[in-house]
């Protein structure tokens, strides 16, 4: 009986493994191959969320109908509860959401000789998951396939282009009065970024990987050529600093200059007016003393005469001869008529 | 194979033995399952999260927040994400030590990059975003905020690619901001991920530490510029008044003398006509009046030799030098003006 026991809990083990095999869920974040016996059955995609809903689902029916008719796969889009073969069918799972490839730093040169370290960076998903499973069937498949083709492109893409077209994108830069950049951008990092991404999306196609976007995460210049770019930078501090130096030295010379020649002109033009004055009152006061002199001349000569013997002879410096008699001053010393 | 233990023929009975504590055992699963079934019919969203319910994976509704109940595990699973937590990525730098103040460690790598006149400048900032969209959120990336995070590198290095490094240093941070921001958002949205940009914050922009030292000497310069031009304004507002003062000084002092010389003259004017209206009331007297008042005053001043009329016309001889200059040091210098009677020589009539 105990056997019986034992066959019981066997079947019992057996059965809900044979459940447990009829059926499986496809989340939001998945999308599946099924294969029966190792042949493809059912594609379940995903319902896109970037670009059309139904794109990955047509993308799949296209590829199949020209690149594989013989196959009958049947293909559904959209998330949920399935049910297969127990035992015989196994479900491949796959991511659906957008996933990161992310390569090392690497060496490219450019068109004008410039070596340049790039770190890309970009951003895929599976679109066409038989393909996928055919090609590179893991992701660390895929990430190597990426890296050969990411780097291909973007060493060819870079290789064309000028340092400057690769690090700057528009005619329009962001810049102070100072400064002035000079070359024309004929190309630009985004419309380069736009090839990268194109080129890479054609090759992925083949391995039903969808690439999203390549972008340059980083782009340094190696060090050697860095210690130049800051001797460079240096330069050119100096040499701004000696401007604004000598600019500084220029402007106060002139203010210099300019005030000195202000305070002259204002001394001169005071000199000037003063002089006007000064002859205002020489002018004025000879004008009263020649009114006043002219009533009588005659008197005026006595009188200003008379004067200036006061202030001509002073003490000690003159000797006179004079007469006793003869002046009417003196006579008087002799006797009083 | 070697070393093989000793194997013991099957005994069914032991091992029906040992299978009846499997039951026992075997019922702690089904226990497990039914508390997880029961403990999975409700689930609550907090105010700041949204719920995202799926059914055997699929996407099958969003409750907003509260208390919900929904089909249990394994049917039925729900995520709550924080749809309005602002989140945060630091690049080109971390917060290693919180608290104020706060310490921060420089990731050079992240943060060194080429400006559009081929210099190296280190910008470090931060990306705030919140989620938009929380079905796009957790079902379209397997890891968004590296996305953010590989994309923000990646635009604002675009951006700074398209600056001259005077205006990434100093006048062009807003625009420089606002350009990542709005490339960055532009990428986002390319891949679908739910997210929206908040903000972009710079941070710390300087140049590379090779140059610093030039740097700041830019800057030293500037000071030293404004600083000359300082001093010759003082210079300037130092001299123009100074010589104004002396202009000033210059037209008062004319002024002066001015009005001086006229007051001068009209009272010198006046005094010869108040002596002149007493001279045309008497001429001759007031001559003679004027005459001996001045010569009162002047003859004392005088060295005088008073010599008789001759008839003659000979002049006699006289000895003129040394006793005028001998009298000349004895007598004193001011004269008193009360008339004197003059200090005639003796006269030496020689006959």
């Amino acid at each position: 009986m105990k056997i019986w026991g034992i066959m019981a809990t066997l079947v019992i083990i057996f059965a809900l493994a044979f459940v447990f095999s009829s059926y499986y869920t496809v989340s939001e974040r998945e999308q599946a191959v099924v294969t029966s016996l190792g042949k493809p059955v059912k594609i379940i995609v995903g319902s896109m969320k970037a670009g059309e809903p139904d794109e990955a689902l047509t993308e799949v029916q296209n590829w199949l109908k020209e690149k594989q008719p013989s196959l009958k796969v049947k293909v559904i889009c959209g998330a949920g509860l399935y049910f297969k073969k127990p035992f015989m069918d196994t479900v491949h799972v796959f991511d659906d959401r957008l996933l990161a490839y992310d390569s090392a730093p690497t060496d490219i040169v450019t068109k004008d000789k410039k070596h340049l370290f790039v770190d890309t960076y970009a951003r895929w998903r599976i679109l066409n998951p038989l393909l996928f499973l055919q090609t590179v069937s893991t992701e660390n498949g895929a990430q190597a396939r990426l890296d050969d083709i990411i780097y291909s492109v973007v060493r060819e893409e870079l290789g064309k282009s000028e340092l400057y077209e690769i690090v700057r994108s528009t005619n329009d830069p962001i810049l102070t009065e100072e400064t002035r950049l000079l070359e024309e951008v004929r190309v630009g990092r985004a419309k380069i970024l736009e090839e990268i991404a194109k080129g890479s999306r054609e090759k992925a196609k083949d391995y039903g990987i969808q690439i999203v976007d390549v972008r340059l995460r980083r782009a340094d210049l190696p060090t050697e050529n860095a210690e130049s770019i800051f001797q460079r930078m240096i330069a050119e501090r100096v040499r701004i600093a000696m401007g604004y130096r000598s600019e500084g030295e220029r402007e106060a010379v002139k203010i210099r200059a300019e005030t000195d020649l202000q305070a002259n002109v204002i001394r001169t033009n005071a000199y000037r007016e003063a002089e006007r004055v000064k002859g205002q009152g020489d002018s004025e006061a000879l004008k009263t003393y020649a009114e006043a002199y002219q009533k009588n001349p005659e008197f005026f000569q006595l009188w200003r005469t008379l004067d200036s013997y006061d202030k001509a002879f002073l003490k000690g410096s003159t000797k006179v001869v004079m007469p006793i008699q003869g002046s009417n001053f003196n006579k008087f010393l002799l006797s009083p008529r | 194979m070697t070393g093989q233990r000793n194997m013991r023929p099957f005994d069914p009975n032991e091992l029906a033995a040992s299978l009846r504590f499997l039951p026992k055992l075997l019922w702690l699963i089904p226990i497990f399952l039914l508390l997880r079934i029961m403990f999975s019919i409700y689930y609550q969203v907090e105010p700041s999260e949204q719920g995202i319910v799926t059914r055997f994976g699929k996407y099958a509704r969003s409750t907003g927040p509260g208390f919900h109940f929904k089909i249990p595990w394994p049917i039925e699973n729900v995520e709550t994400p924080s749809i309005t937590e602002v989140r945060r990525i630091e690049v080109g730098f971390r917060t290693i030590g919180q608290g104020s103040p706060a310490q921060y460690e420089k990731m050079q790598k992240e943060s060194q990059m080429l400006t559009g006149d081929e210099n190296i400048v280190l910008s470090e900032f931060i990306v705030q975003y919140k989620i938009s969209d929380a079905k796009d959120f957790l079902f379209n990336a397997r890891d968004p905020e590296t996305a953010v995070r590989d994309a923000a590198e990646a635009a604002h290095r675009q951006v700074v690619g398209d600056a001259g490094i005077d205006a990434v240093l100093t006048s062009g941070k807003t625009e420089i901001q606002s350009k990542t921001k709005d490339l960055l958002q532009t990428i986002i949205d390319k891949y679908k991920m739910g997210i929206q940009i908040v903000a972009i914050q710079l941070q710390d922009v300087y140049p590379p530490k090779q140059v610093e030292a030039a740097f700041k000497d830019v800057a030293s310069a500037r000071e030293d510029m404004a600083k000359t031009v300082n001093v010759a304004r003082g210079y300037q507002s130092e001299v123009i008044p100074r010589a104004e003062g002396e202009a000033a000084k210059l037209i008062a002092e004319a002024s002066g003398y001015r009005a001086e010389r006229i007051s001068t003259a009209v009272g010198d004017a006046d005094r010869f006509l108040q002596v002149l209206a007493e001279y045309e009331k008497s001429p001759d007297i007031t001559k003679d009046r004027l005459y001996i008042e001045s010569m009162t005053k002047i003859y004392p001043r005088l060295d005088k030799i008073l010599i008789e009329d001759s008839k003659e016309g000979i002049l006699k001889y006289l000895d003129l030098a040394a006793p005028a200059a001998t009298r000349a040091a004895a007598e004193p210098v001011v004269q008193p003006q009360q008339p004197q009677q003059p200090a005639a020589r003796p006269q030496q009539q020689q006959k």
